[in-house]
């Protein structure tokens, strides 16, 4: 078992990797009567396309199948449907799809062993029936339907679009309402039977617990099964540079929403470019930043902008997002101030006192411990890293990211009114 | 003041509250004051210096906005810092939260008219914008519908009409009146906290009290059309006054959770939705049912919704429903002292309407209602309101 502590946050973490190639983090943390586990399988909405190892065929499956399936593990043979078993044991239990993993989870005070005893049980046994699976169209039909209606969704979505030509990141997670029409019941257990291996899993536990006894406890609930090797995702090439310059839809809001997007094709540490990516976002258009309150004195931001760095093994992209009455005149106004300024000492060193500080504070609560290391975990990233990073960072690399990402690359505005 | 220790924490959070029962003249006009403090105070006169220092503090934040609770309007203000143990240096966030809410910029006796100017439009655009988040608009519309001519059916922003009338002069007085007369409640959170004291002297010093208004029941059904492509259908219960945990059991057998009859029957059985739950406001004696659904759907959806509405007056409630109901506000309970802001929130609500029951206390007393319990409050609910927001009947854009 790998352990590290950290003295600055006085946290330590756990990791095991057991035989059949599972991951499993712990994050014990005492003085907290909650209880949080999620187990991840690293099958997202963006794997439609792969080598299925025990075949060694390739595999093309309709889009949205990684949501659909998501929704089907709950369904067991005697009829009980596992989640609402969780619930009725006093769980916060759910489910999520992303596209790059989908996540089965619970927090809890009381009932932890008992949620373990299910999670685990569902998870490794997947009941599907033509007539179940037909059952789950229309909910998920309504699914898609709301999402429809979410003028911050068709934000996104068209910003990746507007980055990138082929990476499927562009592509809706629960699919479409003609895609899913494709899904069976043999195309869930075929992409369950690949995705579902331990190998291909991750598991992160916080909460009041020891370390080892927790871990026997996860391989007490493990089924055998048979070594497979590595999937290989076939994902389509992507061409360098951005795939179209600005995307406008019209959804009748008021007060349209944009996102500017950067496409970062660097080949840097990610933990160091997030941080250098923060410091910027942080000191450039901040709400500390000169550029924040002149667009707020005219008017044309009411709240502060949320920008962001998102990236996993197929993709990397800046984003900044916000509410104007007038997105084009922001944006005109961010562009110039990227092509024109440089990060001082002053802002640097303030921005790294705040982003410390948010850091710290991610610790407080065990659900937020294990999303955070779960989704970096998925990521090949160690949470912890961005902890130590901080203090090693120096102004010449923040500005030189500055430079590389966003002075010297094209960038794409969504915008949604 | 109140402290509230807590361990494990890595933050302290302080909380300041100003509570004034609502008032549809002066609605407006109190919600503009978070948002013109948080301008500028006497020592840090605009919000990017204000805004540096709390970054220099490793990222304090402050917060602050208006609330409805029950009839009361509260103006809340918050600030939360790194606990010291983990400050390189120790910081003081007590002082500029006070200073936040009791030392303002002020010119010429009046707020900075730049400010004002600004945060009025800010509002106005909040007003004009509420129909962009169909969801809660559909809420909101449901309770403006349901509460007509009463305290509660009033917006929290209030209305543009009321917002043009206010100046950086008249706004001052009004300030100068909260400070004066509205309830303050202080709150600290985490260890190693410091006490907030009040710092001005007010003419009198018992707290501003609101009876419960009487609500008369409407017996709506409001239906309106927009550019959806998912109906909201919001149906307002009315509980009785009364035992209020029993009302919670009931809420969360009819709609709290996966097991809720609500969620079952409207979803997993008739497949109409992806959500399908109901919530209960305690201090309004209401339920409000929610739903998102396709617009052909609604007569099948609001017969399948009354249906489980009767069945609860008949009795028929199973002890899985009946048990998983229980476990779920329990739960959730449990996990309050997890979280600061909902520690604060808990007996904020407790002291403003002088309850004062211990969360161990609540614990107990959802812990001994009983099925017949329910089955008995069932009788008394009755439906008020039904609201739809809707698209056009084939169901497309």
């Amino acid at each position: 078992m790998e352990i590290i502590k950290n003295n600055k946050i006085n946290e330590t973490e756990y990791i095991e990797t057991l035989e059949n190639g599972m991951k499993i983090i712990v994050i014990p943390k005492k003085n907290t009567k909650k209880k949080y586990v999620i187990w991840s399988t690293k099958f997202g909405s963006i794997d439609n396309n792969f080598i299925d190892p025990t075949t060694n065929t390739e595999v093309k499956v309709p889009d949205g199948v990684a949501h659909y399936l998501e929704h089907k593990m709950f369904e067991n043979e005697n009829g009980v449907d596992s989640l609402y078993k969780m619930m009725a044991l006093g769980l916060d239990a759910n489910a999520y799809t992303t596209n790059d993993h989908t996540a089965y989870l619970f927090g809890c005070t009381d009932n932890f062993y008992e949620g373990l005893d299910e999670l685990m049980d569902f998870v490794q046994h997947p009941y599907f029936t033509d007539e179940n699976v037909e059952k789950e169209r229309g909910i998920i039909g309504q699914e898609i339907g709301r999402y429809d209606d979410e003028p911050s969704w068709e934000l996104y979505v068209n910003a990746m679009d507007c980055l990138y030509k082929n990476n499927p990141i562009k592509l809706d997670i629960a699919g479409t309402v003609e895609s899913i029409s494709k899904i069976t019941k043999e195309i869930l257990y075929s992409c369950y039977n690949t995705f579902y291996h331990p190998s291909n899993m991750v598991m992160c536990i916080s909460g009041d617990f020891e370390p080892e006894k927790i871990i026997e406890e996860v391989k007490k609930r493990l089924i055998p099964r048979e070594k497979m090797a590595e999937i290989k995702r076939i994902y389509p090439e992507e061409p360098k540079g951005i795939n179209k310059k600005e995307k406008e839809a019209n959804m009748g809001i008021n007060m349209p929403l944009f996102m500017i997007g950067y496409k970062d094709e660097l080949q840097e540490d990610k933990v160091k470019e997030d941080l250098a990516v923060q410091i910027i976002f942080n000191s450039l258009l901040g709400k500390s930043s000169k550029v924040y309150q002149e667009l707020y004195n005219e008017g044309l931001l009411q709240t502060s902008l949320d920008s962001s760095y998102e990236y996993s093994k197929t993709y990397a992209h800046a984003l900044i997002g916000g509410e104007s009455p007038n997105p084009k005149k922001v944006y005109e106004k961010i562009k110039e101030t990227i092509k024109n300024e440089e990060i001082s000492k002053e802002d640097f060193e303030r921005s790294k006192k705040k982003i410390y500080g948010d850091l710290v504070s991610e610790y407080n609560d065990v659900e937020n411990i294990g999303r955070m290391y779960l989704s970096d975990a998925i990521k090949d990233v160690n949470s912890m890293e961005y902890i130590d990073k901080i203090d090693d960072i120096s102004l010449e690399y923040v500005n030189e990211i500055l430079r590389k990402l966003f002075k010297e690359n094209e960038s794409i505005i969504s915008i949604v009114k | 003041m109140n402290i509230i220790k807590t361990e494990g924490f890595k933050t302290n959070l302080y909380a300041i509250f100003l509570t004034v029962p609502l008032n549809k003249k002066e609605v407006t006009i109190n919600s503009l004051i978070p948002a013109v403090l948080r301008r500028g105070t006497e020592k840090y006169p605009n919000q990017l210096e204000i805004n540096k220092k709390l970054e220099e503090m490793y990222g304090a934040s402050f917060n602050c906005g208006v609330d409805k609770m029950g009839d009361y309007q509260v103006l809340k203000f918050y600030m939360e810092t790194l606990s010291n143990k983990y400050l390189p240096e120790k910081q003081n966030a007590v002082e500029f939260l006070k200073d936040l809410v009791f030392n303002p910029l002020i010119e010429n006796d009046s707020f900075k008219k730049e400010y004002v100017d600004q945060e009025k439009e800010n509002i106005k655009r909040i007003i004009e914008s509420r129909k962009d988040n169909k969801s809660k608009y559909s809420l909101d519309r449901c309770i403006e519908e349901m509460f007509e001519g009463e305290m509660y059916g009033i917006y929290k922003f209030g209305s543009i009409e009321d917002l043009e009338k206010i100046d950086e002069k008249n706004l001052y007085e009004q300030y100068k009146k909260i400070i004066n007369e509205a309830r303050i409640d202080c709150f600290s959170c985490g260890e190693e906290i410091e006490k907030i004291d009040i710092p001005v002297k007010r003419d009198k010093e018992e707290q501003v009290k609101c009876e419960l208004q009487e609500h008369s029941i409407k017996n709506k059904e409001i239906k309106e059309q927009m550019d959806v492509s998912q109906g909201k259908l919001i149906i307002g219960l009315v509980t009785p006054e009364g035992e209020k945990s029993v009302v919670s059991v009931y809420n969360a057998i009819l709609g709290g959770g996966a097991n809720s009859k609500l969620f079952q029957n409207v979803r997993e059985k008739a497949s109409l939705a992806y959500t399908a739950g109901s919530s209960y406001i305690r201090r309004k004696n209401t339920i409000f049912i929610k739903t998102g659904i396709e617009t052909s759907n609604y007569d099948k959806a609001v017969d399948i919704i009354k249906k489980q509405i009767e069945d609860m007056k008949n009795g028929n409630i199973t002890d899985d429903e009946f048990n998983s109901a229980k476990q779920l506000i329990m739960a959730n309970l449990n996990l309050i002292p997890e979280s600061q802001e909902d520690l604060i929130a808990y007996y904020f609500d407790q002291k403003l309407y002088d309850e004062n029951l211990s969360l161990e206390d609540y614990i107990k007393s959802i812990e001994k209602v009983t099925k017949q319990d329910v089955i008995d409050l069932a009788k008394d609910v009755k439906l008020d309101t039904i609201y739809f927001l809707h698209g056009q009947e084939n169901g497309k854009k």
